[in-house]
């Protein structure tokens, strides 16, 4: 059976959410990421940065996941960042087509780089 | 790797996270809603919903869902003879310009359309059918592919089962109910016969009236003081209460006689054990042993009870136990030939005889309940209640720990 460990902490840098996923991120645990990004979006901050360094295993949950967090802020015309990914999600966002959606970051500063700008995810 | 072997592998590897969820021992909501999300990961939609069939009310109810609002016109279409007529697992495209059924009603299109469904996969198991899978849009609003069509049927078929398995296993469970009610039922109409019976059994001498309801409590008491299961417990209650129906056939003159038996009076008296046998064992007890140990409850462990002479070693727990129950209710109940001889008389009777009519270890039980009983420990006493209160606790217990303490020597 899968390693299901998860778990998340989070911080605020100006008008940026960044929050750290840690583990695996390939089961129901998941759905405290969608509850943890719901939650900020819910008091006004519409751009998130996921630093996924401590992201050990992403599998189709987990793509469910950062899915619905992606509707969630696409409905409040915001934005996701990805930042200190894995190569292996980084072709897996490519191969699903979902970097049209989200910017992959090899680190915060240049996701807050990008969001300071104005940029749109 | 070309990015099609890429989607491919990614494809596989959905199919083992859904049959890992599936398959998991997670509790059933948890495992489909998990199942969802795969789908949902898979084919990179946000929306989605799992429906199941009710039979008791022909209906769908969705049984987990993400971002999907359930409406009543929703789910009275779902719940529609159209949703049936489609093919079997396999998808259905609602999105304009791609329908696969022109012939689709419209408030069954419009339900589905308004509630974001693109996708619709009616889920059945042979010929039955189990419910549904809803799908928005993809989130990157590209058209589901042939590939993903392909990989939705294999999907479909997997929740189906899973879905049925469930619905199986709710049925049973149900059944399982019923049967333990209906089970429950049965035992008390059981022992309210076994009670009438018993009743009928100490009628024939008003001396020994509920003898035999007070044997089956004492037997019981004894059992639990030694830890025997609760088959054991019950079959020794049965025991208790039907020891001695082989009585019925005596005559009155015999078993209500003030006077000394004669010995051919003495004789048909020693036959109830096996008339009781005979009796009893034209019925197939659940219980294991009942028959053997009202055969045998006027045995010794010195070999010269009967009616079978047997010793130590050939009786089980469960007959010493109501050799003992039936001895001391004789002893401490009034009979036509003489009076009860009282508590105390009565335990000195049984420590004289330990081991040669009493088990040691079944007596050392039966003098720890009393003791517990007398000293209030038990909230619901089995002895106590049915003994003349006439005597004096201190002697008693003072007694009970004489035989307890010889017992552990």
């Amino acid at each position: 059976m899968k390693p299901t460990n998860f778990s998340l902490s989070s911080r605020i840098v100006g008008d940026v959410a960044v929050i750290y996923p840690k583990g695996y991120l390939n089961n129901i645990t998941g759905e405290n990421l969608v509850e943890e990004c719901s939650g900020l979006i819910g008091k006004g901050i519409t751009k998130i940065v996921l630093n996924l360094r401590d992201v050990e295993f992403i599998n189709s949950i987990g793509i469910s996941m950062l899915l619905t967090i992606l509707e969630r802020l696409k409905e409040s015309s915001g934005s996701l960042c990805f930042t200190d990914s894995k190569k292996m999600f980084r072709d897996t966002f490519e191969m699903l087509g979902l970097t049209v959606f989200v910017h992959v970051f090899a680190s915060e500063d240049e996701a807050f780089q990008h969001l300071a700008s104005g940029g749109r995810a | 790797m070309s990015l099609a072997l890429k989607k491919a592998l990614y494809n596989i590897s959905s199919l083992l996270d859904l049959g890992e969820e599936t398959t998991s021992s997670k509790n059933f909501t948890t495992r489909i809603q998990s199942a969802l999300y795969v789908i949902m990961g898979t084919f990179l939609t946000s929306r989605g919903a799992i429906f199941s069939y009710k039979v008791e009310d022909d209906s769908l109810a969705m049984v987990v869902r993400n971002d999907f609002n359930e409406t009543g016109a929703l789910r009275k279409a779902l719940s529609s003879d159209y949703l049936r007529t489609l093919g079997k697992n396999e998808p259905f495209i609602l999105k304009a310009g791609h329908d696969d059924d022109d012939e689709m009603p419209l408030s069954f299109r419009t339900a589905l359309v308004e509630s974001g469904t693109e996708i619709i996969i009616p889920l059945w198991v042979k010929d039955e059918f189990i419910g549904s899978i809803t799908l928005g849009g993809k989130f990157t609003a590209q058209d589901y592919s042939a590939e993903d069509r392909e990989l939705m049927k294999i999907i479909a078929h997997h929740i189906a089962i899973t879905l049925n398995n469930h619905a199986l296993i709710d049925d049973l469970t149900v059944q399982l109910e019923e049967n333990k009610r209906l089970y429950k039922e049965m035992r008390l109409i059981y022992h309210d016969t076994l009670q009438a019976f018993a009743a009928a059994i100490d009628a024939k001498d008003v001396y020994t009236k509920n003898h035999s309801q007070r044997v089956a409590k004492y037997s019981v008491a004894i059992a639990r003081e030694l830890g025997m299961t609760e088959m054991e417990i019950e079959g020794l209650y049965i025991a208790g209460y039907l020891h001695d129906v082989g009585k019925l056939i005596i005559s009155n003159d015999v078993l209500n006689k003030k006077d000394a038996l004669t010995d051919s009076e003495f004789k048909v008296l020693k036959s109830h054990p096996n008339l009781s046998y005979d009796i009893i064992s034209k019925i197939n007890f659940p219980w294991k042993d009942v028959v053997q140990v009202i055969k045998h409850h006027h045995e010794r462990l010195d070999g010269r009870g009967y009616p079978d002479h047997l010793s130590n070693s050939d009786l089980s727990d469960s007959a010493k136990i109501l050799i003992l129950a039936d001895s001391f209710d004789a002893m401490t109940s009034d009979r036509p030939y003489r009076n009860n001889i009282g508590l105390q008389a009565a335990l000195e009777e049984v420590k004289r005889c330990l081991g040669s009519q009493f088990d040691p270890r079944i007596v050392g039980a039966f003098c720890r309940v009393l003791d517990k009983e007398i000293r209030g420990e038990l909230t619901n006493p089995d002895i106590l209640p049915h003994l003349d209160k006439n005597f004096d606790a201190s002697i008693i217990t003072s007694l009970l720990e004489t035989i307890t303490e010889e017992l552990s020597a």
